[in-house]
C-alpha cells in the first residue's frame, strides 16, 4: 500500500501562505512530518495561492526546497502542465504525475513528458463531460489511459487508475460503483495498472472523518486498491493501511508489523 | 487465465464503427475483458486476431506426454510457494550410439537398478535417452531397438541428423518417444517425421529470439508437440534461459515459449555435473539429460526432485512406523508424538541432543501438529494404544513407559488405562527433553 501524503497543498492555509511569502519552513516541517507518519510519496500542490503564470516557477522551489529536508519521491500535483514540467526537471528520484484526465489534448501533452522524465502517472476516469456514474464507464475511460500507455509506451504498471471518490454524505452511490472500477482496472493489462484514490474526498464536509476515511480504505484495499493520497498523519488511518497489507498478505505477518511498515 | 482488454483491444480491427453494439472498440474489448460480449459481434476482426484471441485462452505452458507415463509442463507458477510445481522434471540418462553391444547391456542394466525407497516413498529414473554420435543412422537404429528391447522407461531419440531419427524412429513410435532435434536446418524434416508418428519433437536453436522463430515456423507445419531447447549449454546462460522461458509464458502469455523445456548437462565430472542438474530441477527445467549414472549420483538428485515437487499447502509428513535414535536396547525410552515433520524433528533433533539411544512413535495425525490433532480428534488414547500395540516395540524393551507430550498431558490417565502401559508426561516443548531425561 502506498501512501501519499496529501499534506503540502496551498488550499491549507499555512502552505497557501508559505508560499505567498517564499517561506521554506512549513513546506519542510509538513514533509518530514508526513515521512515521520508513514508516506511514501509527497504530494506537492500549490493550490490557487500561486498565480497562474508564476506556477512553473513555483513548483520548481517547491521540489528543491522540499528536496533540502526529505529523500521521499514527489507526487507532483496540478492541472498545469507547465508547473508540473518545471517540477519534474529537478526531481532527484523518480516521481509520480498528478494527473491527467482521459482527454485527448491532455493525454498527448502529459504521457511522453511521463515517458521522458521516467515519471508514474495518475489517470482520472473523466472527461470533459464529468465523473460517470457507474463502474462501467469508468472503466472505459480507464481503459482509454491504458491504450494510451500503451501507445505512448508508459509501462502499464507505472500507470495510477483514480476512480474519483465523490463525498458520501452528497453522492453516497459512488462509493460502491468505485469499489467496483477498482477491482475492474486488474482485467485492463498484463501487468495491470495500479490503482489510486484521493482518500479524504470520501469524507468531505462530513462529522467523524477519520472513521468513514478508514473504513474506505479498508474496503477499497479489499477491492484491490494500491495507494492513496491520504493523511499520512493520521495514525489511525495509516494502522487500517499496514494490518491490510497482512491480511492480504502482501507484508509478512511479524508481532510488530504496524511498526514494521512505518519503516518501509 | 482471462484476456486483459488491451490485448483484446490490440487485436481489433480499431474502426469504432459500432456494428458490434458497442460504440468503440475499445468499449467492445473491454466487454469481451469481462464476459460480456462474443468476438462474433465484429464482422472485421481479421481470422489472425480471431486464432490469436482464441489461443490466449489456453493454459500459458502446453503439458506433453511421451514415453512411459512421462508429463512435461503444465505448470502455472514461477516459485513453488504460490501454489505448487505439478510434474516432477523427467530425468533421463543419456546412452551413446559409440558403445558396443555390451557396454550398452552394462548401461541398460544400471539403469534398471536406479530405483529406491526411502523414507516411504519410492523413487525410480524416468526414462534412457539414446544420443546418436556414431554419424550412422544404421548403428542409431539398432542401438535404440537394444535399448527399447532392454528397458520399459521413456525414450528420447536425440540427432540433429534427419535420417538417423527416420531410421530409428520407425521402430518404437508405438513406445511414443520424444524425438530431437528439429533445428533450423533440418526441423521441416524432423516436424514432419514427428507429426507423422504422432510424437513429441524438441525444438533447439541458439538463444532465445532463434528459438521463438524457429517454434514459430514448426507451428505452421501443423504440430502442436513441441520440447523446447534453447541451445546453450553453460549453466549460467541456461538457467537465464530456463527462467526467460517460464515467465514469458506464464507472465507475459508469450505463445512460442507456451512449452516445457529441456535442458542438458554440461559438466563431465559427476559431482559437477549432479550440482548443475540441481540448478535445472530448482528452476523449471521440464526434463533433463544426464551422463550421470551411478547410485549414488542419482538418489540427492531425485530426493532433491522430490521435495521440490510436494504440495507446500500439504502439511509435510513423516512415516508413522517406529522410528530409532541412536543404538536402541531394551531399556530404551519410547517418546510418543505425531507425524506432522516440523513436530517429529523437533521431537528427533532433542532426543539426540540428550544422548540416550530411544524410540520415537509418531501417530499418523494426517501430518498435523500435537495440539491441532488434539483439537481435532486425531490424537486420541485408543488410537496411540492401538499404533502402540501395533508397532511391536512392546518387544524389544523390558520396561512399560510412555513418554507424551506436556501439552496433552490430560490423555494421560485414559492412555494409561487403555494400553497398559505407565504414561508419562514429558515437557510441553521439546526442547525440554534434554532436562527431563536428566531428572528422569
Amino acid at each position: 500500500m502506498i501512501i501519499i501524503g496529501e499534506r503540502i497543498n496551498g488550499m491549507f492555509k499555512d502552505i497557501g501562505d508559505a508560499l505567498r511569502n517564499k517561506d521554506a519552513k512549513p513546506l519542510q516541517h509538513w514533509a518530514l512530518k508526513q515521512e515521520e507518519g508513514g508516506a511514501h510519496y509527497l504530494d506537492v500542490n500549490s493550490g490557487p495561492a500561486v498565480p497562474k503564470e508564476e506556477r512553473p516557477e513555483a513548483y520548481e522551489w517547491m521540489v528543491k526546497i522540499i528536496q533540502e529536508v526529505s529523500n521521499l519521491p514527489l507526487c507532483l500535483d496540478s492541472t498545469n502542465y507547465d508547473a508540473i514540467e518545471a517540477g519534474l526537471k529537478h526531481l532527484k528520484r523518480p516521481g509520480m504525475i498528478n494527473s491527467v484526465p482521459a482527454e485527448r489534448d491532455k493525454i498527448e501533452r502529459v504521457f511522453p513528458m511521463a515517458v521522458q522524465y521516467n515519471a508514474s502517472l495518475i489517470g482520472l476516469t473523466m472527461d470533459k463531460v464529468g465523473i460517470p456514474k457507474d463502474a462501467e464507464n469508468r472503466i472505459v475511460f480507464a481503459m482509454e489511459l491504458v491504450a494510451a500507455a500503451d501507445e505512448f509506451g508508459l509501462p502499464t504498471d507505472e500507470l495510477y487508475i483514480d476512480p474519483l471518490i465523490l463525498p458520501c454524505n452528497v453522492a453516497q452511490e459512488h462509493a460502491p460503483e468505485v469499489l467496483e472500477a477498482i477491482r475492474m482496472v486488474k482485467t485492463l493489462s498484463n501487468p495491470a495498472p495500479k490503482t489510486v484514490l484521493g482518500l479524504s474526498n470520501v469524507s468531505q464536509k462530513s462529522p467523524d472523518r477519520h472513521l468513514i476515511n478508514r473504513t474506505y480504505l479498508a474496503m477499497a484495499m479489499a477491492a484491490g486498491l494500491d495507494a492513496a493520497i491520504m493523511d499520512a498523519n493520521d495514525d489511525d488511518l495509516v494502522d487500517v493501511a499496514a494490518t491490510g497489507q497482512i491480511l492480504l498478505n502482501k507484508s509478512i505477518y511479524a508481532d510488530s508489523y504496524l511498526k514494521v511498515f512505518r519503516q518501509r | 487465465m482471462a484476456l486483459t482488454g488491451l490485448e483484446i483491444y490490440k487485436q481489433l480491427p480499431k474502426k469504432n464503427c459500432g456494428e458490434c453494439g458497442t460504440p468503440t472498440c475499445l468499449a467492445f474489448a473491454m466487454a469481451l475483458a469481462s464476459g460480456k460480449g462474443s468476438l462474433d459481434a465484429c464482422p472485421y476482426v481479421t481470422n489472425e486476431a480471431r486464432e490469436a484471441l482464441d489461443s490466449a485462452s489456453a493454459p500459458p505452458i502446453k503439458a506433453i506426454k511421451f514415453g512411459n507415463g512421462s508429463i512435461l509442463g503444465d505448470e502455472t507458477v514461477l516459485f513453488r510457494h504460490d501454489k505448487t510445481f505439478y510434474h516432477p522434471t523427467t530425468l533421463l540418462i543419456e546412452i551413446a550410439d559409440t558403445l558396443s553391444d555390451e557396454e550398452v547391456q552394462a548401461k541398460l542394466q544400471e539403469i534398471e537398478g536406479l530405483e529406491f525407497d526411502r523414507v516411504g516413498l519410492h523413487y525410480t529414473i524416468d526414462g534412457v535417452a539414446v544420443v546418436e554420435a556414431s554419424g550412422s543412422p544404421e548403428q542409431f537404429a539398432k542401438v535404440v531397438a537394444q535399448v527399447a528391447a532392454g528397458t520399459e522407461r521413456s525414450l528420447l531419440l536425440l540427432s540433429d541428423n534427419a535420417d538417423a531419427l527416420k531410421a530409428a524412429l520407425p521402430g518404437v513410435a508405438s513406445r511414443k518417444p520424444l524425438i530431437g532435434s528439429a533445428t533450423e536446418a533440418n526441423y521441416e524434416a524432423v516436424v514432419n517425421l514427428a507429426k507423422e508418428h504422432n510424437v513429441p519433437v524438441i525444438i533447439k536453436a541458439e538463444g532465445l529470439d532463434a528459438l521463438a522463430a524457429l517454434v514459430e515456423n514448426a507451428q505452421k507445419l501443423g504440430h502442436k508437440e513441441f520440447v523446447l531447447d534453447p541451445g546453450t549449454r553453460t549453466p549460467s546462460q541456461t538457467l537465464a534461459n530456463l527462467t526467460h522461458c517460464r515467465r514469458l509464458a506464464i507472465k507475459k502469455k508469450f505463445r512460442p515459449f507456451g512449452y516445457p523445456v529441456i535442458a542438458f548437462t554440461s559438466k563431465t565430472e559427476p559431482l559437477a555435473e549432479i550440482t548443475e542438474a540441481s540448478v535445472y530441477v530448482a528452476k523449471y527445467a521440464s526434463a533433463i539429460v544426464l551422463k550421470a549414472s551411478a547410485k549414488a549420483h542419482i538418489l540427492p538428485l531425485m530426493a532433491l526432485r522430490q521435495n521440490l515437487y510436494t504440495d507446500p499447502q500439504k502439511p509435510i509428513q513423516v512415516e508413522p512406523i517406529l522410528h530409532t535414535v541412536g543404538e536402541v536396547n531394551e531399556n530404551s525410552p519410547i517418546y510418543i508424538t505425531t507425524n506432522f515433520s516440523l513436530t517429529y524433528y523437533s521431537v528427533e533433533g532433542e532426543v539426540e541432543a540428550s544422548k540416550i539411544p530411544s524410540y520415537i512413535l509418531p501417530i499418523d495425525t494426517d501430518g498435523t501438529s500435537v495440539l491441532t490433532a488434539y483439537a481435532a480428534g486425531k490424537f486420541e488414547p485408543e488410537k496411540i494404544a492401538d499404533i502402540l500395540a501395533k508397532s511391536g516395540v512392546g518387544d524389544k524393551v523390558n520396561h512399560r513407559n510412555l513418554i507424551i507430550p506436556g501439552y496433552v498431558a490430560v490423555i494421560s490417565g485414559k492412555l494409561q488405562e487403555i494400553s497398559g502401559w505407565k504414561v508419562i508426561v514429558g515437557p510441553r516443548e521439546s526442547s525440554g527433553i534434554v532436562s527431563f531425561t536428566r531428572a528422569m
